[in-house]
């Protein structure tokens, strides 16, 4: 994310953030989600598949932390084991939005006049789709495969994105060194790639924090309806939603899975106001 | 699922109006019975669905020559009032009362029934229950197509109100057959207003098209909301029908159907929740209705392909699952592991048990098949219909296919109709299944999966066993017919086509407001017996 060049305005930026204690703990937090995730099959002794029917749902103990659910499954191994599904939803749907919506707003903000207005009509078009089953179309025509659940939700989180950067790149094109460079005879590539990018990275950086809450909640929401991931493997999402079938009889199956996710969602959120107010003023 | 998000909505919106009365209050004032109806129906016609769930509307909608009473389910005047067997118990006569009508007003007459059953076995309609009227003289033929003349098959009205009915065999239990929706007339006019006798999915079965004979008639249908009958006047008993409606809810989701009937929109519902049923044992006995069932809860293998085309590939299958542990620990609610595929005890029929749970036997049979240890087998698919209780039970059984034999298994579930449509046309590896007697026999399971039966969506044949069960009809002695079943069961239980899992409890929450709804065997509740009475007076 930020750039380890040390350039005065980012390490600017980098001292305003670790001044917002909250945007330093969602941060924390996040990581440690990630080393987490990354380290799940070393570091529970239960596998996020093996049933003990015998034991069936049973409280938080000694030996199942969290408690277990309606297979005798350790909840805590399947939170970690969805942990990995959720935050590379998150993150990479994340990154194709980012991709398509920058590269679609700056160039039809560049280049303006009708191209923009044609780019931007359609983006309009896509925002009228209903994107539930916009997605639910993509998963029938290209099969419930998770590379592409990834792939499909990016596709259409990009739309935003792209009406955020065009609204940028629109008020930059009128700056003086855009002038500048222009009548120094530089082409549009270079300009769109050396100037009017790097100027816009903090809108985008904020935005895109904000977009992975969105999208580990859009996953929640397609696995529950059965078109993410599947039996034996978990999600936060679908920990949550037969979380939700059982709570009245096995709180726990609820009560843990929500707290992390809405840890996780605090955490971004508070690292992207941090990020927000660190890069936003100049 | 939207539909569960809609009625959770709903429930909410509900909650919040101020001087809100629930449904169960409200219908039970004006006697409208609300109803959870697991799914939205693949159809009305009775000539073309197959499951519990139209068969819970067609039983409102129409009724068949005789009925079954709830309490003891012995057959009782339909709409004929009274019948006779011949001695050798091959022809009945029936006698149509006068005075049953058509909700249209037209009389119900004995040509409509041999129109029905012609219709019903007309080879273009696809009726997979067609083999259910095989009983009738030459009907197997006319249905494959090798008779054309219907006058040959053994149904002739002689006149207006007598039907004159010739059997191959001499069958006990035909007259039970007759309560079943296969036998169920249809209004000729109606059908042929639009599109012929054998067209499928035509309009006949909208509300405002749709003319029965039974003690209610369709109002409302609309889709995945709600499907609402009302009284029918016109029906010969109108007198004994004490609701003046009914109203079906495609509940899928247990979950949300036990909340609606807390939240006293539902008065009967069409299952409960295995987790809940500890809590009302608790806290609300009176409405938890748990009852025998004469029911199999079993896996389907697509026999025409590979990997499930092998015999063994089967038997390990079946042998690696732990049925014990599934009904112990995941459906709970006190049923039976199935070691064999019919029910135990029902008329004095017990199978051998003859399935086991042996892991060591399982391995060896699945390297016999050429796949040691899982090694090379091809990716299985498992299909249910949406239903949470279905879900739980693919998961464990997934599991333990893994852990026991080491094969990956995709779970896949479907919307009912979609599962129905791809049953039917073997679309699946293995799919989820159950079957719900249509009357007290073996046959009703047996015959099934004979090679010419509709209802068999396996793609297993097997002449012996065809033999049997054919051999079985002939037979009237008991002890004897039972041997014949007994012997094409263990054929049925050798090869395994399907793959029994457990006998079925009947679970169900019913409203003390409810009068009339008698727990049986069949699971038949004739809504001409069910009244509401407010039960102000006499709880809380």
């Amino acid at each position: 994310m930020a750039e380890p060049r040390s350039t005065s305005p980012h390490r600017n930026a980098w001292r305003r953030l670790q001044r917002n204690k909250v945007a330093i703990f969602g941060l924390c937090m996040l990581t440690v989600l990630a080393l987490l995730a990354l380290l799940a099959p070393w570091l529970s002794p239960y596998s996020y598949s093996a049933q003990n029917l015998a034991l069936g749902p049973s409280a938080p103990s000694a030996a199942h932390w969290l408690g277990t659910d309606l297979f005798g499954r350790d909840l805590l191994t399947r939170m970690i084991y969805g942990s990995r599904v959720s935050l590379a939803v998150g993150f990479i749907a994340t990154a194709v939005a980012l991709l398509i919506g920058v590269t679609w707003g700056a160039l039809a903000g560049y280049l303006g006049g009708r191209t923009d207005a044609l780019m931007m009509r359609l983006v309009d078009i896509l925002y009228a789709l209903p994107f539930t089953i916009f997605i639910i179309l993509l998963m029938v025509v290209f099969g419930n495969n998770i590379i592409l659940l990834f792939l499909a939700i990016g596709a259409v989180e990009w739309l935003t994105m792209a009406r955020i950067v065009r609204g940028q790149v629109l008020h930059i094109k009128q700056q003086d060194y855009i002038e500048a460079a222009v009548s120094l005879g530089a082409s549009r590539l270079r300009i769109i790639v050396k100037h009017v990018l790097p100027n816009i990275a903090g809108p985008v950086i904020i935005y895109a924090t904000l977009t992975v809450p969105n999208v580990i909640l859009l996953e929640s929401f397609l696995s529950f309806l059965g078109l993410g991931v599947q039996p034996p493997q978990s999600s936060w999402g679908l920990l949550i939603a037969y979380g939700v079938e059982t709570m009245e009889e096995y709180p726990w199956l609820l009560l843990f899975p929500a707290t992390l996710l809405a840890l996780t969602l605090f955490s971004l959120n508070f690292l992207g106001d941090g990020l927000r107010d660190a890069l936003g003023e100049k | 699922m939207l539909r569960c998000v809609v009625a959770a909505a709903a429930l909410l919106l509900a909650s919040c109006s101020f001087d809100y009365e629930t449904n169960v209050a409200s219908g039970t004032r004006q006697g409208i019975l609300h109803i959870g109806n697991g799914d939205e129906p693949q159809e009305l016609d009775p000539h073309i669905v197959t499951g519990h769930i139209e068969h819970k509307l067609c039983l409102a909608l129409l009724e068949g020559l005789l009925a079954l009473h709830p309490q003891h389910l012995q057959v009782v005047p339909g709409v004929a009032h009274d019948w006779q067997v011949s001695e050798d118990g091959r022809t009945y006569h029936f006698h149509l009362r006068d005075d049953a009508r058509w909700s249209n007003g037209d009389p119900v007459t004995a040509a409509d029934f041999v129109y029905s059953w012609r219709r019903a076995l007309l080879p273009a309609l696809g009726n997979n229950y067609a083999y259910m009227l095989y009983y009738l003289s030459n009907a197997e033929a006319f249905h494959r197509g090798e008779l054309t003349d219907f006058s040959k098959v053994g149904v002739q009205a002689l006149d207006d109100l007598t039907l004159e009915v010739k059997l191959d065999n001499p069958t006990p239990f035909f007259p039970h057959l007759l309560t079943h929706m296969s036998y169920y007339p249809v209004h000729q006019a109606t059908i042929e207003a639009f599109g012929a006798a054998d067209a499928r999915g035509t309009r006949w079965t909208r509300p405002g098209n749709f003319v029965g004979n039974g003690p209610f008639k369709l109002q409302e249908w609309t889709l995945n909301r709600r499907i609402v009958v009302k009284k029918n006047e016109q029906y010969w008993d109108a007198d004994t029908v004490r609701l003046n409606g009914i109203v079906f809810y495609p509940v899928q989701n247990a979950t949300t159907e036990e909340r609606m009937f807390r939240a006293g929109q539902l008065h009967i519902t069409g299952t409960i929740p295995t987790d809940k049923i500890a809590r009302y044992r608790r806290e609300w006995p009176q409405v938890l209705k748990l009852h025998p069932f004469f029911s199999t809860y079993y896996y389907l293998f697509n026999t025409a392909a590979a990997p499930l085309h092998q015999v063994q590939v089967r038997q390990a299958l079946s042998l690696a699952i732990d049925r014990q542990q599934l009904t112990d620990k995941i459906t709970m609610a006190g049923e039976l592991p199935a070691y064999s595929y019919t029910p135990p005890e029902v008329n004095g029929y017990t199978a051998d048990p003859v399935l086991r749970h042996d892991v060591h036997q399982a391995r060896a049979l699945l390297a016999a098949a050429g796949y040691a240890d899982g090694a090379g087998f091809p990716p299985l698919e498992l299909m249910y219909n949406t239903s949470e209780g279905h879900r739980r039970i693919a998961i464990a059984v997934q599991q333990m296919w893994k852990t026991n034999l080491n094969i990956d298994v995709t779970l896949v579930n479907q919307d009912w109709k979609v599962y129905l449509d791809k049953r039917d046309s073997r679309d699946y590896q293995v799919a989820r299944a159950g079957w719900i007697g249509d009357y007290l026999d073996p046959n009703t399971f047996l015959d099934m999966y004979t090679s010419h039966s509709g209802n068999n969506d396996t793609g297993w044949s097997n002449p012996r066993y065809d033999a049997l069960i054919a051999q079985a009809a002939q037979t009237t002695e008991q002890q004897r017919r039972f041997a014949l079943f007994r012997a094409a069961e263990n054929i049925l239980m050798a090869e395994l086509p399907i793959m029994p899992i457990y006998t079925y409890v009947n679970k169900a929450l019913v409203s003390p407001e409810v009068r009339g709804w008698h727990p049986n065997l069949l699971d038949v509740h004739p809504y001409k017996y069910i009244s509401l009475v407010s039960s102000a007076d006499d709880t809380d």
